[in-house]
């Protein structure tokens, strides 16, 4: 048998090390960032009843972190009895979209066609985010289910983003920005994001400028966000994937470094 | 004349755009906003291009007997996926959503999961003090890594100290970078208009 090298330890060393905790299932704290309460009080301090656009701008590579942070914001807009728009810009997000708004619809009782839509995907994100700013019914003349625009009873008198309350993007990667870029920047249109952790540094300059409304970002966010909505949804216990593998991480660096500082003190001896 | 009517449509639809953005008159409000319309309809049809040129490549490198089973399964993929979308449709229990929801999510999902494995792996053998630079950017790391554990609790200033990280030595970068980003895609983009930069039509000449 071939004799296993450092990183094939590595790698098992993590798989061990998030097994066991994801085993042991203890409690992580996590206290609630002021940033998260922000888009919690965002969405919390609109009117109910107002329209939101929840737009599903990921692929299917990031549902794990995606899907937490989703489902805390959905479940929340519904909670408050918002009517939500579904779109997505990328089409991998279409389904996973689509499944998310219907499962926790149905868990607050709310109809499709009169308390949510889902319009689906539309081709190339920027030229979709500009027309919906003139049109929505010409952007989407039906739905994702195939049903014309003006026979879902929720999009009667909606015609373009004057018409909405705010955009909430999901997403793993760039697509807020445009967002931001076209359509806050052109349409006046409040943004709020659910990022993914990686994507955070990047829409920081957004949130401090005040051009992004509010952002939640990674699974920490979504594990926040879940005890302010007093509902768990897959954040709080990805945490304790998420932080075991860091101090794993923490870990190897300061041994990588001990066996650096060691070695180069032999050398010089 | 080939490269000439390109070069006009390019200037006049840039120059067009540019100043309809500028203006509330009820003729570029018009314009400004039907454009993105007829936008989705032209990538609509270059993704056709891509789709093409995807099934072209593989389809050459099978014949050439490079990565053959690699390349096979990918067309077999690229082919039943819209093959499923166009006999069974793309509504809830048929074998298009069936595809990509038991096959496709998990294996991308996958795919995305095994980088914690490169990054536990490189941050051992790679994370090093070398240098004082070196030392600075491992401090950091440690820093916001530590602030994001259970750690960020219990000791008092760590996510404080990864915050103000966050939010001035990386936040006033990432400003010089976005702003660098825009220069250059406005100066591009001129190039473009004016015709100074020609090699989005092909060619040497």
């Amino acid at each position: 048998m071939k004799r296993l090298e450092a990183r094939h330890w590595t790698f098992i060393g993590l798989f061990l090390t998030i097994g066991i905790t994801m085993l042991l299932n203890f409690r992580l704290d996590i206290p609630v960032s002021d940033r998260t309460r922000v888009l919690y009080d965002y969405i919390e301090q609109l009117p109910s009843g107002s329209t939101l656009i929840v737009s599903f701008d990921h692929e299917a590579s990031s549902v794990p972190e995606i899907r937490p942070i989703a489902l805390s914001i959905l479940r929340h807009a519904f909670k408050k009895g918002h009517k939500l728009i579904g779109v997505a810009l990328l089409a991998e997000g279409t389904l996973i979209g689509y499944r998310l708004m219907r499962q926790t619809a149905e868990e607050y009782g709310r109809v499709y066609g009169a308390d949510y839509v889902y319009l689906g995907f539309r081709p190339q994100y920027i030229a979709a985010i500009l027309s919906m700013g003139k049109s929505i019914r010409e952007t989407y003349p039906q739905d994702y289910r195939g049903n014309d625009y003006d026979s879902l009873p929720m999009l009667r008198g909606i015609e373009n983003y004057s018409d909405i309350a705010g955009v909430l993007s999901i997403a793993d990667g760039s697509l807020t920005t445009h967002w931001i870029e076209y359509g806050r920047g052109r349409f006046d249109i409040p943004v709020a994001a659910g990022v993914t952790a990686a994507m955070v540094t990047t829409y920081d300059p957004y949130v401090a400028s005040g051009q992004l409304d509010a952002m939640v970002g990674g699974l920490r966010g979504a594990a926040e966000y879940e005890q302010l909505i007093a509902r768990e949804g897959g954040g709080i216990r990805g945490m304790l994937a998420q932080s075991s593998a860091h101090v794993y991480v923490v870990v190897l660096i300061i041994i990588g470094n001990i066996i650096h500082f060691a070695s180069r003190r032999r050398r010089a001896a | 004349m080939a490269r000439r009517i390109p070069l006009a449509v390019c200037f006049l639809s840039g120059l067009v755009m540019f100043a309809v953005y500028f203006s509330s008159h009820p003729v570029a409000e018009v314009i400004n906003l039907s454009v993105p319309i007829y936008w989705q309809i032209v990538f609509a049809f270059t993704l056709i291009i891509g789709v093409i040129s995807y099934a072209k490549n593989n389809l050459n490198a099978i014949r050439r007997r490079q990565d053959r089973p690699y390349r096979m399964v990918s067309l077999l993929g690229f082919a039943a996926m819209p093959i499923a979308a166009a006999v069974w449709g793309i509504k809830a229990d048929t074998p298009f959503i069936w595809i990509f929801e038991n096959i496709q999510v998990p294996m991308q999902s996958t795919v995305f999961a095994l980088l914690a494995f490169f990054v536990a792996s490189a941050s051992f053998r790679g994370f090093r003090a070398r240098s004082l630079p070196a030392g600075v950017l491992l401090v950091t790391a440690l820093l916001v890594l530590m602030s994001r554990t259970p750690l960020g609790n219990v000791i008092e200033y760590l996510p404080d100290a990864a915050d103000w990280l966050r939010e001035f030595p990386s936040m006033s970068a990432r400003r010089a970078i976005l702003v660098g980003i825009g220069l250059g895609s406005l100066t591009t983009s001129l190039r473009v208009i004016i015709g100074i930069e020609r090699t989005w039509l092909g060619g040497e000449k």
